[in-house]
């Protein structure tokens, strides 16, 4: 199985997308990051909601959540780890080295996870040079092991594994890899910000994988919209697992029997 | 043990019959020639002989077993299937590290199989800028990557150019003689396997029309022998024991008696013959009449 999940990374670090998703990724992060620093401090008008000041303990974990956005990098490259195996046919390689195709199936996984593992380091070590530096600079002080910052890492993580492991799952499902991803994207932007931002939604909303990684990240700050609906962190995270399971079963069943053509 | 093993194997694609109750077998050493013009269901028969697709009904095992019971594939079978299954942003090394990875095969196998199917310059270039008959050297370095015994090729010779052919046969041949093979190889052209071929197994419409080697195959309907002449020969010929046939006006097609008779035959009735040629009866013309595909030509 270790050989099977050094191939499954192989594949990836063999061709150029995953280094373009870095860097898509840092920019994406670096965007957010910009405008956390530029409104630091504003005070709520116009009905937008304010935000802490870089000197306040509550910034830090706001912009380290920031980290979490890679969940959408993540993703992609889950779904292409599947899908790109049907789409240039290098599946039928795939099974006739190895023809138990279960196994393939959790290499993928496994190697999703460590895709998932290695993107939230480097994005979690990003945002947090970029943060720690604004926080200093904005004459804050910075205590890493304080109040929910450990919390959120580990919230970071858990979200990032998660989501290339929907991706792989997403990715079994829906064979043709435009497709993929154009539905794994509107359901990461679109519907689950929906579901997610409305407090009123919330009640569907906090069940989906994006409300249950907030809930375990603890990352409720005042939007404006309402009283936030999520639930407990130790709540999101069995349902962080749950979905885990649930993708490796779909991706297994629909892919150990078809017919390779 | 027999290498390959097809037994009364069925396979349908919706209302399509692909496969038909096929049935042969590969013995070690040997190279069989699968031979059927296009969407005669061969790809479909070794897809199912290689665990990609589940057969209705029927068998198809190597060394005795399902594909997909083998503990290490790649030490017993190598496949060549499409040649375009590959990333074309890989490089030809990166592509074999892979499967060479994920087999736990020796690191050393991808530049050493490169090296036997003469790819070894191209192993940092990426696959995307190969042309199809560099696509099939590599798909032959991958088949080769495990030394196996048993080679199961889906019309290998597609996009190689006729030095490419030349080499892909001496390299079937050196498989089956020097290593002890067993290689079944698919084609619809049956110039490229007609040299290489030992054995054949002739398929259309998903149902199988004649197994035999093909010295059996060829000895059908030799010995007819085509003359030329614009004198009146045919009497001569038949008053002689020949069975006479006026292909058209000054042509004729004897059967019964060989060149040398006819030679001799004209010399004695002052006859004067312009050509005589034994119809030699090539695998071409026994297959095209087989598979019915003759009638339009």
């Amino acid at each position: 199985m270790t050989n099977l999940i050094r191939a499954e990374l192989q594949k990836l670090f063999t061709t150029r997308l995953w280094w373009a998703m870095a860097l898509v990724m840092f920019a994406f992060t670096a965007f957010g990051l910009a405008f956390l620093i530029a409104q630091a401090g504003a005070a709520p008008a116009n009905g937008q909601p304010g935000l802490p000041a870089l000197d306040d303990p509550a910034w830090l974990p706001l912009a380290l959540s920031f980290a979490s956005g890679a969940n959408i990098f993540t993703m992609i490259l889950g779904i292409v780890l599947m899908t790109s195996e049907y789409r240039y046919q290098t599946i039928t390689g795939t099974f006739l080295t190895t023809p138990k195709r279960g196994r393939v199936i959790a290499a993928k996984l496994g190697a999703g996870v460590i895709i998932g593992v290695f993107f939230a380091i480097i994005s979690l070590l990003f945002t947090g040079i970029v943060a720690i530096t604004a926080v200093l600079i904005g004459g804050g002080s910075v205590d890493l092991a304080g109040g929910r910052i450990p919390q959120l890492t580990l919230g970071v993580f858990a979200t990032l594994v998660l989501y290339a492991l929907f991706g792989i799952g997403l990715g079994a499902l829906v064979r043709n890899q435009v497709a993929a991803l154009i539905g794994g994207i509107v359901w990461a932007y679109v519907i689950e910000s929906i579901l997610g931002a409305f407090p009123a939604l919330q009640t569907v909303g906090k069940w989906l994988p994006g409300g249950a990684a907030q809930a375990l990240m603890n990352i409720d700050f005042e939007t404006g919209l309402g009283e936030s609906n999520l639930l407990p962190a130790w709540g999101g995270a069995l349902v962080l697992v749950a979905y885990a399971l649930l993708f490796a079963v779909v991706a297994n069943l629909t892919t150990t029997r078809r017919d390779i053509t | 043990m027999t290498a390959i093993e097809i037994r009364n194997l069925s396979k349908s694609f919706g209302a399509v019959r692909a496969v038909d109750d096929v049935s042969f077998t590969v013995e070690a050493g040997t190279v069989t020639g699968y031979l059927g013009p296009n969407g005669a269901g061969k790809t479909t028969t070794l897809r199912c002989l290689l665990g990609l697709v589940t057969p209705d009904s029927g068998e198809a095992l190597v060394n005795g077993q399902r594909y997909a019971s083998l503990a290490h594939p790649l030490n017993e079978v190598g496949a060549v299937l499409e040649a375009t299954s590959f990333h074309p942003g890989r490089t030809a090394r990166d592509h074999l590290r892979i499967l060479t990875t994920a087999a736990g095969l020796p690191a050393t196998r991808p530049d050493e199989a490169l090296d036997q199917v003469g790819l070894a310059d191209a192993a940092k270039k990426r696959v995307g800028g190969f042309s199809l008959g560099m696509r099939q050297r590599l798909a032959l370095a991958g088949a080769l990557l495990g030394q196996p015994k048993i080679f199961i090729l889906d019309e290998p010779a597609n996009g190689l150019d006729p030095a490419g052919i030349q080499w892909l046969r001496g390299f079937l041949r050196h498989l089956a003689r020097d290593t002890g093979a067993a290689v079944l190889v698919s084609s619809h052209v049956l110039a490229e396997v007609e040299q290489t071929v030992d054995n054949v197994v002739i398929i259309a419409k998903g149902r199988m029309i004649r197994q035999g080697t093909l010295a059996e195959l060829t000895g059908n309907g030799a010995g007819a022998v085509r003359v030329k002449t614009k004198d009146d020969f045919a009497p001569a010929l038949r008053a002689a024991g020949g069975t006479v046939e006026e292909v058209e006006a000054g042509l004729l097609r004897v059967t019964g008696l060989d060149t040398e008779e006819i030679g001799r035959l004209a010399l004695d009735q002052r006859v004067l013959i312009t050509e005589v040629i034994h119809e030699r009866s090539d695998l071409q013309s026994v297959f095209l009449e087989l598979t019915g595909e003759g009638a339009q030509s």
